[in-house]
């Protein structure tokens, strides 16, 4: 458990101005059994209108409409959150997790994708009739219990005490979905590098796994890619890591009725570290930013996210 | 022949159905045509009691066909419970994930349904497809019926023929119905659409402003419509004939520039109706289809009144073989396709095409469905000054108020090669106007 603050800052430049303009951010944390929100500022400039809003993935949205013509457009988030207070986030019933474990656009995978998964066949294997195991036995009481599976994991993964959690030791149920997502972690952190400006927000998973390099977002999307080949529910995570940069991205996988986060980024189990902002199938659902406006411009966006422990 | 006088007057019709601009327009190879939609004045006629049991199995279809989509998009139990598999669901193109948790007013999705039938030689009628998205077609038989009055009125004196003409009526009251205060509107996406001709003459007889997504805005949550003056007035209705993704480019297709931004958004929230509800796809996919009697059974604890045509379904294998074995009577169709587009005849195609088809089908056997082909019930058309007999469906207009509303009437599509079965407009086929006798 840390108490962090965070700084969030997002800024549009225009040049020349624009006017008419719309948008929704999707910026903005929220309390869950993780993590509290204990303070909250949200400013953003110019607006003519504001509203807000949970979407389909329950995430906080603002949107509005800014109708004069402005060459800058800025959000600033400031807060206060209590990270780490549980491990993992309860899952929905399995019938409503449902959409999580199919492909998108942007996690479908194609030849480089199949040939690197070949090396998880073996465990692929072991978890899928492991599934059937627990199918079966569950339906044979009830089908409509299908649901909580939850009872067959045992504890929930625990943190180390400081620092990221490796890994590597935690208590997890062989052949679980968590399981085997740590193991693609593993091989994905090992095979893949981190090298900033190779791709961009419109690379695929496939795409960046023929190219062996990439940053969070394509991490993220590969091993989405990698669960779902092996019908996993799994989800897109926008948030905030400990430190300064960017906005940060990882997965949540669920497991025995829970969601665990994991970091493929930096091939660690999520625990106090990270600042959740938003989740979603994939890159799309959790834009950060969006707009349409009129005006012939060329615009400029600037990042900034700083995380510090109090 | 009873209704000669109405024969004589087909050119009369034609040229004042095209006086009046009622033509669909197609694409093909990239280039926009406007073509005639050919009449034929001989009807189709449906006896009441024969209409009856129609119009009781149509209302019985879309009342379940609400029930599912809006369980899909909430609670989900027709998966908990394993009727239809998952897959159908998120694997279709249809399925609109920013529809999760979204509830309509007073919770109606599909307000205006298509509902595609034939009829087999053996008279029992069969559903081909459903349309729930943005089903057009009930103003062709509409102004037909309007222009056979005129030029035959005696023909309408003698029979007893259903009046056709409260169509717009019953758009109305639907429209009404939902309506969370404000002025009611057809949104089309201009006048290069292929129905076009449609949204203005639904316009004109709803009484409802006809708008294209610029003169719509979405301000402090709500939607407003910019008179010619520039002065805004509240919006409680849409009856939106532009298509899912291209309605709100802030959370559908980015690059839209026919919707309104954040008009989901305040969707969701219960400010505005939608007609149809976005999403709806999930429920119309050719794939689901194969479900929809499930569905009866399953929300209502009823037997279908009405039956689909035998379908199988590649992705069990029991199906796979079936169809592998029986390739030649079948007829196959891609989910994802609509319009006539993408439906192929097993006998119709040569051995490299069949040879080629059946390893797509092993690759990709979501993608299809394989239908027996009906026998369908030819009926006569006027060609050349005589009667020769042609395949036609008939789409039934099935209105979701507070109460579903079946239209005494229908838009008869027929081919107009006598070698084919695919009466799509958008394949260059011809319409009828539909008699429903009212005694």
């Amino acid at each position: 458990m840390k108490d962090l603050l965070f700084e969030y800052d997002m800024q549009l430049d225009f040049a020349p101005p624009v006017e008419e303009h719309r948008f929704t951010l999707k910026c903005i944390p929220q309390t869950d059994e993780r993590q509290l929100i204990r303070r909250l500022d949200v400013e953003v400039y110019p607006k003519e209108f504001l509203s807000t809003d949970k979407d389909s993935f329950g995430n906080h949205s603002i949107y509005g409409y800014t109708k004069g013509k402005h060459d800058r457009f800025f959000a600033r988030v400031r807060g206060q959150v209590r990270t780490g207070l549980v491990p993992c986030l309860p899952a929905k019933a399995e019938h409503q997790v449902g959409l999580f474990k199919y492909q998108t656009d942007y996690t479908r995978p194609g030849p480089a994708i199949l040939k690197f998964a070949e090396r998880f066949e073996k465990e692929r294997t072991a978890y899928e009739n492991s599934c059937e195991t627990i199918n079966i036995a569950a339906a044979s009481e009830n089908f409509h219990t299908a649901g909580t599976i939850a009872s067959e994991a045992t504890e929930p993964a625990r943190g180390s005490k400081d620092g990221m959690t490796n890994a590597g030791d935690a208590n997890i149920p062989a052949n679980s979905a968590l399981a085997l997502a740590i193991t693609m972690m593993h091989g994905l952190y090992e095979n893949f590098s981190y090298v900033q400006g190779v791709t961009n927000v419109q690379t695929t998973a496939e795409e960046a796994m023929a190219l062996g390099r990439g940053v969070c977002q394509d991490y993220s999307h590969i091993l989405l890619s990698l669960c779902r080949m092996a019908r996993i529910p799994c989800r897109y995570v926008v948030g905030m890591l400990i430190g300064e940069g960017l906005s940060h991205a990882w997965v949540e996988v669920c497991s025995g009725g829970h969601w665990y986060a994991l970091d493929p980024t930096n091939n660690l189990i999520v625990d106090d570290q990270h600042i959740k902002i938003s989740a979603g199938r994939d890159y799309h659902d959790c834009i950060v930013s969006q707009g349409v406006f009129v005006g012939h411009t060329t615009q400029t966006q600037t990042v900034a996210v700083r995380v510090r422990e109090e | 022949m009873q209704e000669m006088d109405l024969y004589r007057h087909t050119d009369t019709v034609n040229e004042l159905l095209a006086r009046y601009g009622v033509k669909f327009g197609i694409y093909k190879n990239n280039e926009f045509k406007e073509q005639l939609f050919p009449f034929d004045a001989i009807p189709r006629v449906i006896e009441a009691e024969e209409f009856e049991y129609l119009e009781k199995g149509l209302k019985q279809r879309v009342t379940a066909l609400n029930l599912f989509i809006k369980d899909v998009y909430s609670e989900k139990k027709i998966i908990r419970d394993k009727i239809v598999p998952e897959e159908f669901i998120y694997a279709s193109s249809g399925y609109l994930a920013q529809c999760e948790g979204v509830m309509p007013p007073k919770g109606v999705y599909a307000h205006i349904a298509g509902i595609d039938l034939v009829q087999g030689k053996d008279k029992e009628w069969y559903i081909l497809e459903d349309n729930l998205r943005v089903p057009s077609g009930a103003s062709y038989p509409m102004i037909a019926r309007e222009l056979c009055r005129r030029s035959s009125p005696t023909t309408f004196q003698k029979t007893h023929i259903a009046d056709n003409r409260n169509y717009a009526e019953l758009l109305r009251k639907t429209m009404d119905y939902v309506n969370t205060g404000g002025h009611t509107v057809i949104l089309t996406p201009g006048r290069y659409n292929s129905a076009y001709f449609e949204h203005s003459y639904l316009a004109e007889k709803t009484g409802a402003h006809l708008v294209t997504g610029s003169e719509l805005l979405v301000e402090n949550d709500h939607l407003y419509f910019i008179d010619y003056s520039g002065r805004k007035e509240p919006v409680g209705a849409v009856y939106r004939r532009i298509s899912d993704e291209y309605l709100d480019p802030m959370n559908f297709y980015e690059g839209s520039l026919i919707g309104i931004p954040h008009l989901h958004d305040i969707f969701r929230k219960g400010n505005v109706a939608l007609l149809n509800a976005p999403g709806n796809g999930v429920a119309d996919d050719k794939g689901i289809y194969y479900f929809v009697p499930k569905m009866i059974k399953y929300y209502l604890g009823e037997e279908p009144i009405l039956h689909n045509a035998p379908t199988y379904l590649p992705l069990y294998k029991e199906d796979m073989d079936y169809v592998l074995e029986h390739f030649d009577d079948l007829v196959l169709k891609d989910v994802a396709e609509a319009g006539g587009y993408g439906v192929q005849f097993g006998n119709k195609m040569t051995r490299q095409e069949k040879e080629d088809f059946i390893a797509l089908l092993k690759r990709e056997p979501r993608r299809f469905i394989a239908q027996e082909v009906i026998d369908f019930l030819d009926i006569d058309i006027f060609e050349n000054g005589e009667c020769v007999p042609r395949k036609a469906d008939l789409r039934a207009f099935v209105l979701m108020g507070e109460e579903p509303m079946v239209w005494k009437s229908g838009l008869t599509r027929f081919s107009r090669n006598p070698d084919s079965f695919i009466v799509n407009s958008s394949q260059g086929g011809g319409f009828k106007d539909t008699w429903v006798l009212s005694r």
